[in-house]
């Protein structure tokens, strides 16, 4: 059980804003924080981190506590056992990619770890390699295997999925699944992507202005409580076009587009980019195998 | 033929007052780069006044402070034994504050160019911040600090004036080849003058080509 | 999108589908749906809930009185029409509130609809959703 506890008065675009949250994670779930870009996920995983230091708050992980400003207590990130992917990958240039794994044992650590993980994340063929040789992938991937190397009590990504296209994603995903799974990982992950999340997590909380406005599963947070049709996706709007008296919007849902009719006081309250459930019932649908 | 004790006195220097400004830049440089306190730009601008100031300045302060009938330059002296003035450790002494800004700017650059999560991935790894500075931070601005060695290392051998001051001309302790170049022309003597600047051309070319070549990474392949 | 609130009045159930009765004003709509009391908490007697359909799902008869499989029926006054090449949308004004239909102008021309009539507006239980 991880019970944080954090208050802290961040600078935004649009002023002041006061981040102040309680989160209780189960151990061994994937847990995302969604939200849109500047409403503190990143700070939020920087404070659990103890990358950052927050004015007021307590982190408890497994009874032992980590921060407590009352008590005055603050471990530092050395202390504290996690695993931290960045949005930038902060792999080490001067090292190779088997090198960044080993500088991240402990002492006495068994070295049996690292030829697990590149087992896992298929990294053998690239051991050698300098990370900027590296693809934005391969990087994501010798990120992922560096911050396991520790055995962290918390893995955390920081949207490590963003500068990657849809395919490359989808296999990522992948990856920290299965890591995640197989060594009964606590994880935490930032993620402004729908689909991202509902593949991903087991409970997402939805963010907004440094509060949690939303928890639970993703599933629920997302759909069910909006519309009760069976035939739902999740998607982004790229175009939205009016022909005749009506409009048609174009939805990419993963990696296919959808066209879909709407009419003006619907369109009225979208714009491109927007994020939307694209709904209908089941009894609707047709199906034809693929030959 | 020329005499070749100011040519090795003058290296000797340079390589002293080199290998001694990493040892003291390293640090210095750190803690501008990564500092937010308030005493930062004071700190700098002192740093970086050789850069402005005439070395005529820096030594006559020096021969102010540390001349043997001032306080401090008779207790250094009686007590330590150490004379910094008309002697090699003395003219240490005013090249390494002399040609500080050439040392500590390119090192204190490379710091803040690195990215912080590179020093954070490292910390979350549970590594101290020593580790991190020798066997992340380091390794990553060598060409900083190559060009660091260099600078300083140029710097020194082209020393004049705070030489001129302090330093005297004390054959075999404080006189170096600008000063013996000096001496010659002075005495006329233009075929030794000329002996010791075309060596010191050569020497300081080869030294210069050589860590470019390094920094380019044009001799990989020889070694490879 | 045509929204109307209503309250749940009778479900019937049989193995993983029901059919829902929800009434709005004074007209009962039905809506079948892919969910049970068990798996959907909302569906509850006296639930407040909103029926949603699409305008392009709307069938329009004229008069205002029809034999047709449809169970969803509902009166009302044509109040406005908009006409486009090969659409149309109309404004109905119904005892439930105003209902806006998307229909071929081919079929605005051969019913000879008109602003101010009377008509019957249809929709199939199997276009309607639910949503709290």
């Amino acid at each position: 059980m991880i019970q944080i506890t954090l208050q802290k008065e961040l600078t935004a675009a649009s002023g002041i804003m006061l981040l102040d949250i309680n989160i209780h994670i189960q151990q061994g779930t994937l847990t995302t924080l969604y939200g849109n870009s500047g409403v503190g996920k990143t700070s939020i995983l920087r404070m659990i981190a103890g990358l950052l230091q927050p004015d007021e708050g307590q982190i408890i992980v497994n009874q032992k506590t980590w921060l407590d400003t009352k008590k005055g207590i603050c471990l530092t990130p050395q202390q504290r056992k996690i695993g931290f992917v960045f949005q930038d990958y902060a792999l080490f240039p001067n090292m190779t990619v088997k090198e960044n794994l080993l500088y991240a044992l402990e002492k006495g650590q068994d070295k049996e770890i690292i030829s697990q993980l590149m087992h896992i994340i298929e990294l053998k063929d690239l051991q050698h390699q300098k990370p900027n040789k590296l693809s934005g992938g391969q990087k994501q991937r010798v990120a992922l295997a560096r911050a396991l190397v520790r055995k962290p009590e918390i893995l955390m990504l920081d949207e490590p999925l963003s500068a990657l296209d849809i395919k490359m994603r989808a296999k990522l995903q992948d990856y920290i699944l299965k890591a995640h799974q197989q060594f009964g990982l606590t994880t935490l992950l930032i993620s402004h992507d729908i689909a991202e999340v509902i593949k991903m997590s087991d409970i997402v909380l939805n963010i907004e202005n440094g509060k949690i406005i939303q928890q639970g599963k993703p599933i629920d947070v997302f759909t069910t409580k909006q519309v009760s049709g069976k035939f739902q996706f999740s998607g982004e709007i790229v175009e939205i076009k009016k022909e005749d008296i009506i409009y048609i919007v174009t939805v990419l849902i993963g990696s296919n587009f959808v066209k879909v009719v709407a009419e003006e006081t619907e369109v009225q309250t979208m714009k491109i980019g927007d994020k939307i459930i694209v709904a209908s019932k089941a009894f609707n649908p047709l199906l034809q195998k693929i030959k | 033929m020329i005499d070749w004790q100011p040519l090795l006195l003058t290296f000797k220097l340079a390589l002293t007052t080199t290998f001694l400004l990493i040892v003291i830049s390293i640090p210095v440089s750190y803690w501008l780069a990564h500092t937010k306190s308030r005493i930062k730009p004071l700190l700098e601008t002192l740093i970086s006044m050789p850069l402005v100031l005439p070395p005529t300045v820096l030594g006559f302060y020096m021969l102010v402070v540390f001349g043997p009938s001032t306080t401090l330059g008779a207790w250094l002296n009686d007590y330590l034994g150490l004379r910094l003035i008309f002697s090699f450790k003395g003219l240490v002494l005013a090249s390494i504050i002399y040609s500080l800004p050439f040392m500590v700017h390119p090192i204190q650059a490379g710091f803040a160019n690195l990215p912080t999560t590179l020093t954070e991935a490292s910390y979350v790894l549970g590594k101290s911040k020593i580790t991190t500075i020798f066997n992340v931070l380091l390794p990553n601005i060598k060409p900083s600090i190559l060009t660091g060695i260099v600078l300083a290392f140029a710097h020194t051998i082209g020393e004049f004036g705070v030489v001129l001051m302090i330093g005297g001309n004390i054959p075999g302790k404080t006189k170096v080849a600008s000063i013996a170049i000096y001496d010659e022309v002075e005495a006329l003597n233009y075929v030794a003058a000329n002996w010791y600047s075309i060596i010191l051309f050569i020497i300081t070319f080869s030294i210069l080509l050589l860590v470019y070549l390094i920094n380019g990474g044009y001799l990989k392949k020889f070694w490879k | 999108m045509n929204v109307l609130k209503g309250k749940i009045t009778a479900i019937k159930t049989n193995d993983s589908i029901s059919i829902v009765t929800i009434q709005v004003a004074s007209i009962f709509f039905n809506t079948i749906l892919i969910e049970t009391p068990d798996t959907a908490p909302y569906l509850q007697k006296g639930n407040s809930i909103k029926i949603i359909f699409k305008e392009t799902e709307v069938i329009i008869g004229k008069g205002t009185t029809h034999l047709t499989s449809i169970q969803n029926q509902i009166s009302g006054e044509i109040i406005n029409i908009e006409k486009g090449m090969l659409l149309s949308k109309l404004i109905i004004d119904t005892t439930v509130g105003k209902i806006t239909a998307i229909i071929t102008s081919d079929a605005t021309d051969q019913l000879q609809l008109k602003i101010g009539e009377k008509i019957t507006s249809m929709i199939k239980t199997t276009e309607i959703m639910l949503s709290q």
